[in-house]
């Protein structure tokens, strides 16, 4: 039996009909049409799906769609303003080199900015630690932390 | 210094806007209304003959609306990696067949409603099977008496005759050594473990005509494939591939799944999609040969090489795959890198009931050049001479032979090393005082050289078209994929450099087989080299038509003419000038003709060299080796984007140190199961475990077969980096390995042992 489940992404209020073993990354990509969060093993293991739930960063593909009702979710559709400036995490993955083939990317944009939510004044072990759970395959990550360090000083300055 | 305006600079990359948006369209982000969803049902047995298979269960499961077994599917052998020609040398490979080789092979397919229904038809799925006799490693694939694996194959289970290279008299070279070494490497199985899992959404339209969203680096051998299996003609099929999310070599095969999907969506008469999960990604997917090398040299007491014999024979798994391609690849290879005379080369090929082997970044060269580059550090040791200075002895020069048999273009290997070993001050790391504590440290180098190109075992082309509009801008058509790596605008940045425009000017079309010119694929370090030599050759034509018209507008000659930001100017006479678009404009109220050029380039090679340094940190206590930094070095003749290309490098140095200190995707060698076919247990390297890059990119030794100089970048930086962690380990504890992945239980027990 399908049940309601309502829950805010990225500040817009969505009513959704889902099954009770449906995860809340299937969900998005596939009931609400947000196809930039990506599944790239869909058992927690690589952080392709990461988007923020009330704050937290979370792995959504370890969330089942029914426990985030009324919950505030943050994906990589919302990242950018509402004039469609990019957010200083964006702007610096795609200057800096932070991205490639982009199918991690959205996952270590949410990742990052759930960081400097927290933490606007993080060491580089810290970044590394922060994306720990995120696999990229083409980077190094070097540019990745490149890129988060810039944007954490830009949004300091902001 | 350069000249150039757009070629050379980072440039704002024209996929990335989508990609950190998430905007991005991949492959599995489409959806058509009335998708079914399709899973595959992958045996558990690594040789077998299908005695029987029932599928009524599954077929009356509520929501499943087709299952498709060997019974039901066009019996057409087929290659496994579609290239036309000699790469793909062993056609093996039926959609599925009644017989399966390897643990984890597809049996029969299931279109359902939803992905549950799927997966719960595939329970319902009887199969029966009578196990025949299973080879799982090369030595009992090629034990005698071995169960034979292929009908096909030429003889027991070789995928192909032995590839046998011969140069000078070996037997002479060793005759005149002072010194010889012999020695057997030993290469383990990674895989490329890109993010995003294969995928395929298949649909037929009315008129028959199939179109495919697929994640492929080379699309028109996917169209080109399907054509033939299903009998289709090419035009009656559409393969779409916008954005990708990594390949690294194997996602130029096919996967049985394309096959299955198109033929679920024919008999649903619904658009059929299949996704793997990240399990089957290691289990159906194409991981890098296994390899053993046996490789012997003979050395002047001056360093001087005068004879090199080897024998490498690598492990393809349950098909040929790339497997021809990647043994006479890396055989070859080691004609080279450092000079030699006297060469005698064999190759081997072989079948194993083991998952399949396919292309993966350093095809074949990964292997062939670790144990090369380990035994040149043997050898300076044996010498008594630096490693740095036996390496400059013997590096190709400009005029050797190459691999393919082409003369190098320069120096660019000996660039490498010297800038390398200045930079990091090479002799000081290496003469200082040994540590005795429980970390130890040390430093390595390792060497190599790559070519751009598949040539000569493929005949390659790339062709592109560019479009000049009436606005002054242009549109590059191009067929070659966008793996990731930045390619479509680096060809972008290469037209607009050759018209005269503004980056800005240029977009790109691309992934549309409908749509695009022919193109083989990205793959072998090509894109850049060959795509982007097309892309040049047909801004070049497009210019001359643009400068003709111009001419007459400004009547002056066109070849007094020059364009630059957009603007063609009479060249020292700037104020005698029009825009593009003026020249574009219409006449008389009359549109111009329009201008559409096309460029075909059908390349040799160029190849392209590195050095890299690292430093380790050995904890004897826990034998956990540590990469503390790298220092690559490379020589690409000309850079277009220096933050694509030193990103090529360092996600290259990533998959290396995984390959050589951690991941090793491995087979039970009795049952042929698959053992750590997940993100958890298959080990890469994280953002933790990186080390510092300090990347160097030299422009030493420019190809005039490439757009303005350019070569290839992507495979270079993994083949290097593995041999210079090797050398930089024994450099710290004094143990040799031969071998990857080289494990903390190996290096204590290596230890213990000395």
């Amino acid at each position: 039996m399908k049940r309601a489940v309502s829950f805010i992404v990225n500040g817009e209020r969505l009513e959704l009909e889902l099954d009770p073993f449906r995860s809340l990354l299937d969900a998005l990509r596939n009931e609400a049409g947000l196809t930039g969060t990506k599944k790239g093993c869909d058992v927690g293991d690589c952080g392709a799906c990461t988007v923020i739930l009330n704050g937290k960063p979370v792995n959504s593909c370890l969330v089942l769609g029914v426990e985030a009702q009324d919950a505030r979710i943050e994906t990589v559709e919302g990242l950018q303003a509402a004039d469609g400036a990019l957010h200083p995490l964006q702007e610096n993955f795609l200057k800096l080199g932070g991205a490639q083939c982009g199918f991690c990317t959205p996952g270590f944009l949410m990742m990052a900015k759930a960081l400097l939510d927290e933490n606007p004044h993080p060491t580089e072990e810290e970044i590394r630690f922060g994306i720990a759970g995120n696999i990229c395959r083409c980077t190094g990550y070097t540019r990745i932390v490149e890129a988060i360090q810039a944007a954490a000083k830009e949004m300091r300055r902001e | 210094m350069s000249d150039l305006s757009v070629v050379g600079a980072s440039v704002r990359r024209s996929d990335m806007r989508a990609k950190v948006t998430g905007a991005a369209q991949y492959a599995g982000d489409v959806r058509l209304p009335g998708m079914l969803h399709a899973k595959m049902k992958r045996c558990a047995v690594a040789h077998a003959r299908i005695a029987r298979i029932d599928v009524s269960k599954a077929k009356a499961l509520p929501g499943v609306k087709a299952v498709l077994t060997h019974h039901d599917v066009p019996r057409v052998l087929h290659f496994g990696s579609p290239h036309p020609r000699s790469a793909s040398l062993a056609k093996d490979q039926y959609i599925l067949d009644d017989k399966v080789r390897y643990w984890g092979e597809g049996v029969a397919a299931v279109a359902a409603t939803s992905e549950e229904i799927a997966e719960e038809a595939l329970d319902l799925i009887e199969v029966e099977y009578e196990p025949l006799p299973a080879a799982i490693t090369l030595d009992q694939a090629m034990a005698p008496g071995a169960p034979r694996i292929h009908d096909v194959a030429p003889k027991g289970n070789h995928v192909i005759e032995p590839v046998r290279v011969v140069r000078g008299d070996v037997a002479k070279g060793f005759a005149e050594a002072d010194v010889v070494i012999e020695g057997v490497y030993e290469m383990g199985r990674p895989t490329p473990a890109y993010m995003e899992p294969n995928v395929c959404l298949c649909q037929w339209d009315v008129e028959g005509k199939l179109t495919v969203w697929i994640s492929t680096q080379t699309a028109f051998m996917v169209r080109g494939i399907l054509a033939e299996v299903l009998g289709l003609p090419l035009n009656k099929v559409r393969v779409i591939c916008d954005h990708m999310g990594g390949g690294f070599g194997a996602k130029q095969d096919l996967f049985q799944t394309e096959f299955l999907c198109a033929l679920l969506a024919r008999e649903t008469r619904r658009p059929v999609r299949l996704e793997f999960t990240r399990k089957e990604t290691f289990l159906g997917g194409r991981s890098r040969h296994p390899c053993r090398v046996w490789l012997k040299q003979g050395f002047k007491k001056d360093g001087t090489i005068t004879a090199r014999q080897a024998k490498a024979v690598y492990n393809s798994g349950a098909y040929a795959s790339h497997g021809p391609g990647v043994t006479s690849v890396g055989t070859f290879a080691l004609t080279s890198l450092y000079r030699c005379d006297n060469v005698l080369l064999e190759g081997e090929c072989i079948y194993t009931n083991a998952p399949i082997a396919g292309a993966f970044r350093g095809y074949g060269v990964t292997q062939t050049y670790y144990a090369l580059d380990i035994q040149m550090d043997e050898a300076a040791e044996r010498l008594g001479m630096d490693p740095a200075e036996l390496k400059l002895k013997n590096a190709v020069r400009e005029g050797d032979l190459s691999p393919s048999g082409h003369p190098i273009v320069g120096h660019g290997l000996e660039d490498c090393v010297k800038h390398g070993v200045q930079l990091v001050s090479w002799k000081d790391l290496r003469n200082r005082k040994k540590g005795s504590g429980i970390k130890r440290r040390g430093w390595g180098m390792g060497c190599e050289m790559h070519g751009s190109s598949a040539y000569p075992g493929i005949k390659e082309q790339g062709n592109a078209i560019v479009k000049l509009n009436e606005d002054g801008t242009a549109t590059l058509f191009t067929g070659t994929a966008g793996l990731g790596t930045g390619a479509h605008t680096a060809l972008a940045q290469i037209v607009a450099e050759e018209l005269g425009f503004t980056f800005e000017q240029v977009s790109v079309v691309h992934g549309d087989t409908d749509v695009v010119p022919w193109d083989i694929g990205a793959f072998a370090s090509h894109t850049t080299y060959m795509g982007g030599k097309a892309a040049q050759l047909a801004a070049a034509e497009a210019k001359k038509q643009l400068l003709e018209r111009a001419g007459d507008r400004l009547e002056v000659s066109p070849k007094d003419l020059e364009v630059k930001d957009g603007v063609i100017a009479v060249r020292g006479v700037p104020a005698k000038s029009m825009t593009v678009r003026e020249a574009m404009l219409p006449t008389r109220g009359q549109p111009s003709p329009h201008i559409v050029a096309t460029g075909t380039y059908t390349p040799t090679k160029s190849y392209s060299f590195a050095a890299h340094f690292v430093e380790v940190e050995v904890d004897t206590e826990t034998g956990q080796i540590e990469v503390l930094q790298v220092i690559p070095v490379h020589e690409l003749g000309r850079i277009i984007h220096p933050v694509a290309a030193a990103g090529q490098i360092e996600g290259g140095i990533q998959q290396g140190i995984g390959h050589t200190l951690t991941e090793d995707y491995m087979i039970d060698e009795k049952t042929g199961r698959s053992l750590n076919p997940s993100f958890v247990d298959y080990k890469m390297p994280l953002s933790m475990d990186m080390p510092p890059i300090r990347t160097v990119m030299l422009e030493t030794a420019p190809d005039p077969g490439g757009p303005f100089g350019a070569k290839g970048v992507g495979e270079d930086p993994i083949i290097a980096v593995g041999p210079a962690i090797a050398n930089a380990v024994y450099d710290a504890i004094g143990v040799r390995f031969r071998h990857y992945p080289i494990t903390p239980e190996q290096v204590l027990q290596a230890l213990s042992a000395k």
